[in-house]
């Protein structure tokens, strides 16, 4: 600790502590450009100078770190002065265009010059002008360089945070511009961070040019509906119109970043195809009904059926209070445990995934699993494209400490950059990869490992076979091992993958078992691609388990198990809850089947999807800007989220609907608020008893135990048939095709936003490099992806690194959803690419 | 567009450098050398076998005024200092004085593509300010007189 005083006022703080930190925490504040706490320090601005005593010249108080004893000014006559001059200097080309910025209102330099600055300049000279008009850097990034004040914080935000780094400053002096390469457009993550920390009106976004002024907003703070990392933000609206998502400094798990999806994919919500009313069928028809009409309905017909012929899935986007009061509507009205929450992951892998990453155990923090970790090992999520602000976190903390990190997947990624050490599998051979890590730990381990119980299960292991299958080499397999035997604690980041191939999960429980045996210390975080897929496993919409992971009497179908029954004639009626499962779920053909085999289909959706299209009831819900709830991130935190504007015409929200359905079913059931469902909530699931909405905004991770297990040995498929139609040979169909989230695209939103569709207009395959070279491609060429079951048109990318043999088509594109190609919920397909002409 | 020299003495130097991309500079000189100018497709080029993005290209050509980018200069490149110490030693006039000499404005090529004038910020000789560069060669002490022989022996130079 070190002791000093600023403007006299005495403190004590941490060494080395900032000067301007220190200040800040004795509630002094220090106007500062160029400084952004989390960004590399250039101290380069020099608006933030104080005097120190016995220092001949004036301090940059965001470099200097403080001293014991230490007398500091920070509005002393020279600063002040000082101050005024590196305001003039900054105006003294800058184009003082308040009236026509958008910044003006929130701008930095705006209340600086009215706090600090001089009310004249005495510059003559004529100032220097970039361009005429602002010129467009992307989709949704516009530019204007004549209000630079040259802090480069966007391209250190863009450069050491986003991993990106495709802006640089061109030129110097008066005439250094921030900007990409000769002000083209760009090609990157369009997260818009550079927008975000840009203090003046420079970087702006597109969609919200001129639309209004930030006074003129009404805001309101929400969870970022894409994945679940789970970015806080405030999403704000002008006449009925959301136009802006915010984020901010010392705000949520992602403080001011968020990614392409989190900044930019709201304007679904003002969609113009939004469901305003219910729609029921009659003569074969959808037709408008009223709410009492549609629910009476529903609850009559749903309740018509045996309680083993109905079933219910809910999207893992729904609130924890919606998902809570779903299974309870399904469990105690219609007696059933035929629920789930995706359409995309077995019943079976989504238990085996909860085991083996612990998530019924509690929450982790992903700055906590971090912290004093030896080594990081990022397997089966492609986290750069799924999680991106997940991703940019990352980064951020190993500008801060550094630590080992390996990365095992079968696509490149924009993190490789960061690991010391990447290898790239075959696509679903996680299992393979793992285990033969775990072999040569356990042989290098002798003794110590010889006593434990999976001691056998090594014995017949060959690592020369685990090798081969995998096609990662022994050598990078014998570094990783080693690696990880030699580290006291490892944080592992397990994903998606081992949702679509689950024998990965074997692989990655005998290694973390393995490790904790040997006396390590084991963290993972789950990294998932909803943003509540937490919260509804925590709350049990799962056949198998209720909330708090409790496991039920008579498990109940999985999506799969339930889709065939329905194929078989054995189920007859599903309520689907935001879920479009025509295309979500990995075989089209089945799923098309057997919804059109069912007696009662009901659906709520904020849009007709092809799966509300096929329903005989529809009903309008409320998105996430128009309703009140929690949600549960990937880590386990709990936060909150509050309605910024009503839904349109008719639209209710999913909770207003199961109440109502409640109620019809059991005349003492209390409607209530989420609130009031949260408090359920809390009385039903332990490790949610003590989560604090402080401020309807909790930063509290689920520290308790629930102590619940779920049931192991569960590997086995729901169904597992042999399939007959083997029409092509290896020769024939090179390609391992695989999906998952691309970074514009991920689930039914993305795809109803018009600002994401045009960061990336056109379906694409994705190939390495050796590949495209060996089929004649490049990116932008034209191909058709043939594969057994389905034959589609896509624009190809090329990806340096990524392995060979693989081709990868991100999921929910509306033209060529990749889920034809797909059969029997098996997540990959052998297929072949032939060039056509554009 | 780079040619297959530039190239290849470009890969050459890059050997002398522990990483690829310390090897910008001297490929950005390579690039311009003959030429008298850096184009974009140079950039890029650059940018691809160094590995790194274009914009640090970029960012290091825009940095250091020899390099001249995305613009064509004269056979001989004109810069003359204006920075404190010429200025107050009357580099102005002697900027005054070529634009009247050559017909051109600063940043002006003459028409028979000899002569660029360009300014310069200080070249770090101002112990014998006003001074000015040519092409490799600095110019010193300069009086307008001074000026019109350098002019005139380059002008009867091809
Ligand atoms: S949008 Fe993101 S990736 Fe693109 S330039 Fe800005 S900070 Fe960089
Ligand atoms: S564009 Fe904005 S963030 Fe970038 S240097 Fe200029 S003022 Fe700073
Ligand atoms: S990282 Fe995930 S939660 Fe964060 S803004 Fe992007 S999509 Fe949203
Ligand atoms: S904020 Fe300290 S120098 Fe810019
Ligand atoms: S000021 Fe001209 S050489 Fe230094």
């Amino acid at each position: 600790m070190a002791k000093l005083t600023i403007n006299g006022k005495f403190i004590e703080v941490k060494d080395g502590t900032l000067i301007l930190e220190a200040a800040k925490q004795a509630g002094i504040e220090i106007p500062t450009f160029c400084y952004q706490a989390d960004l590399s320090r250039i101290g380069a601005c020099r608006i933030c100078l104080v005097e120190i005593a016995g220092q001949r010249k004036l301090m940059t108080s965001c470099t200097t770190p403080v001293m014991e004893g230490m007398e500091v000014n920070s509005e002393s006559a020279a600063v002040q002065e000082s101050r005024k001059g590196v305001i003039e200097f900054f105006l003294s080309n800058h184009s003082l265009d308040c009236p026509v910025c958008d910044k003006a209102g929130e701008c930095e330099l705006q209340d600086m010059v009215y706090k600090h600055g001089p009310r004249k300049g005495s510059f003559k000279e004529k100032k220097i002008r970039f361009h005429e008009k602002d010129y467009p850097l992307s989709p949704v990034i516009i530019k204007n360089s004549n209000r630079c004040v040259k802090c480069t914080r966007c391209i250190r935000v863009c450069r050491d945070t986003v991993g990106v780094g495709v802006l640089g400053s061109m030129g110097r002096g008066a005439h250094q511009e921030e900007t990409s390469f000769l002000r083209t457009y760009l090609d990157c993550d369009h997260c818009g961070n550079c927008i975000e920390v840009c203090p003046v009106g420079c970087f702006m976004r597109r969609p919200y040019r001129y639309k209004s002024r930030p006074w003129d907003l009404k805001s309101a703070d929400t969870i970022c509906p894409y994945c679940a990392t789970g970015c806080t933000s405030k999403i704000q609206e002008r006449d009925g119109e959301v136009v802006r998502s915010i984020s901010k400094m010392g705000k949520g798990v992602n403080n001011e970043l968020l990614c392409a999806r989190g900044r930019f994919g709201f304007d679904f919500i003002s969609n113009e195809d939004r469901l305003t009313t219910p729609l029921m069928r009659k003569d074969g028809e959808l037709v408008p009904v009223s709410w009492d009409e549609a629910l009476e309905s529903l609850a009559v017909n749903l309740g018509a059926f045996a309680p083993e012929r109905i079933g219910g899935i809910a999207s893992a986007r729904l609130t924890n209070e919606d998902l809570f009061l779903f299974q309870d509507l399904m469990r105690s009205a219609f007696k059933t445990n035929n629920i789930d929450s995706s359409a995309r992951w077995n019943r079976d892998s989504v238990s085996a995934f909860i085991k083996a990453t612990g998530i019924n155990e509690g929450g982790v923090s992903l700055r906590g699993a971090l912290e004093g970790v030896d080594a990081i090992f990022i397997v089966g999520t492609q986290i750069s494209e799924e999680n991106p602000v997940t991703d940019y976190l990352l980064r951020r903390s190993f500008d801060s400490r550094w630590v080992f990190t390996m990365i095992a997947s079968a696509r490149a990624m924009k993190l490789d950059s960061c690991a010391q050490l990447t290898m790239r599998h075959d696509p679903a051979t996680e299992n393979a990869l793992l285990t033969a890590i775990a072999k040569v730990i356990f042989d290098d381990a002798g003794e110590k490992a010889a006593g434990l119980d999976c001691a056998e299960l090594f014995k017949d292991l060959s690592l020369k076979d685990l090798s081969d299958e995998s096609g990662v080499d022994q050598s990078d397999i014998g570094a990783a091992a080693r690696k990880l035997f030699g580290s006291e604690s490892a944080t592992f980041f397990a994903g998606t993958e081992f949702l679509r191939f689950p024998d990965g999960l074997r692989g990655f429980s005998l290694l973390k078992e393995l490790l904790t045996a040997l006396g390590k210390k084991i963290t993972v975080v789950p990294v998932l691609d909803r943003c509540n897929q937490r919260g509804a496993w925590d709350m049990g919409v799962h056949p198998a388990f209720g909330p708090g992971y409790e496991p039920v009497e008579n498990p109940g179908l999985g999506n799969a198990g339930m889709l065939e029954a329905a194929d078989a004639r054995q189920l007859d009626a599903l309520y689907i809850a935001g879920v479009d499962i025509l295309n979500n779920y990995p075989d089209f053909e089945t799923a098309e089947k057997a919804l059109s085999k069912l007696q009662y289909l009901v659906v709520n959706e904020l849009f007709l999807t092809g799966t509300a299209a096929m329903a005989d009831l529809v009903l309008p819900v409320a998105s996430f800007a128009e309703k009140a709830g929690t949600m549960t991130n990937q880590e386990g935190r709990v936060q909150s989220m509050s309605p910024l504007m009503k839904p349109p015409g008719e639209a209710r929200t999913a909770h207003d609907i199961f109440s109502a359905l409640l109620k019809a079913h059991d005349f003492e059931f209390n409607v209530a608020k989420p609130k009031g469902t949260f408090e359920k909530i809390q009385a039903n699931v332990k490790s949610y008893a003590d989560v604090e909405l402080l401020n309807e905004r909790s930063d509290k991770s689920l520290t308790g135990e629930s102590g619940n297990t779920v049931s192991s040995s569960i590997l086995e498929k729901e169904a597992d048939e042999e399939d007959q139609t083997p029409a092509y040979t290896a020769e024939d169909l090179p390609l391992t095709l695989i999906t998952g989230n691309h970074l514009f695209y991920s689930g039914m939103l993305s795809s109803r936003s018009a600002t994401l569709g045009s960061l990336l207009k056109e379906a694409i395959v994705e190939i390495n490099d050796t590949d495209a070279k060996k089929y004649d491609l490049k990116s932008g060429d034209h191909v058709t992806v043939t594969g057994r079951y389905h034959e589609g048109r896509y624009a190809v990318r090329v990806k340096n690194g990524s392995r060979k043999g693989v081709a990868f088509i991100p999921e929910n594109f509306k033209t060529g959803p990749v889920n034809r190609f797909f059969r029997k919920g098996e997540w990959s397909q052998k297929v072949r690419l032939k060039k056509v002409d554009a | 567009m780079l040619t297959e020299e530039a190239k290849k003495a470009i890969k050459e130097v890059m050997k002398r450098y522990k990483t690829k991309r310390a090897a910008v500079m001297p490929a950005l000189t390579i690039a311009q050398d003959d030429v008298r100018e850096v184009t974009a497709e140079d950039m890029l080029e650059i940018a691809e076998m160094l590995e790194i993005q274009p914009v640090i290209v970029n960012e290091v050509a825009k940095f250091y005024t020899m390099y001249n980018v995305q613009r064509k200069v004269g056979k001989y490149h004109i810069e003359v200092c204006h920075n404190i110490s010429c200025n107050l030693l009357q580099a102005e006039r002697i900027i005054a004085h070529i634009e009247n000499r050559l017909n051109i404005k600063v940043g002006g090529t003459t028409t028979d593509g000899k002569f660029t004038l360009s300014t310069a910020e200080c070249l770090g000789s101002c112990g014998t300010a006003p001074m000015m560069q040519i092409n490799d060669t600095y110019y010193e002490d300069l009086t307008e007189t001074k000026v019109n022989d350098i002019l005139a022996t380059l002008k009867s130079r091809d």
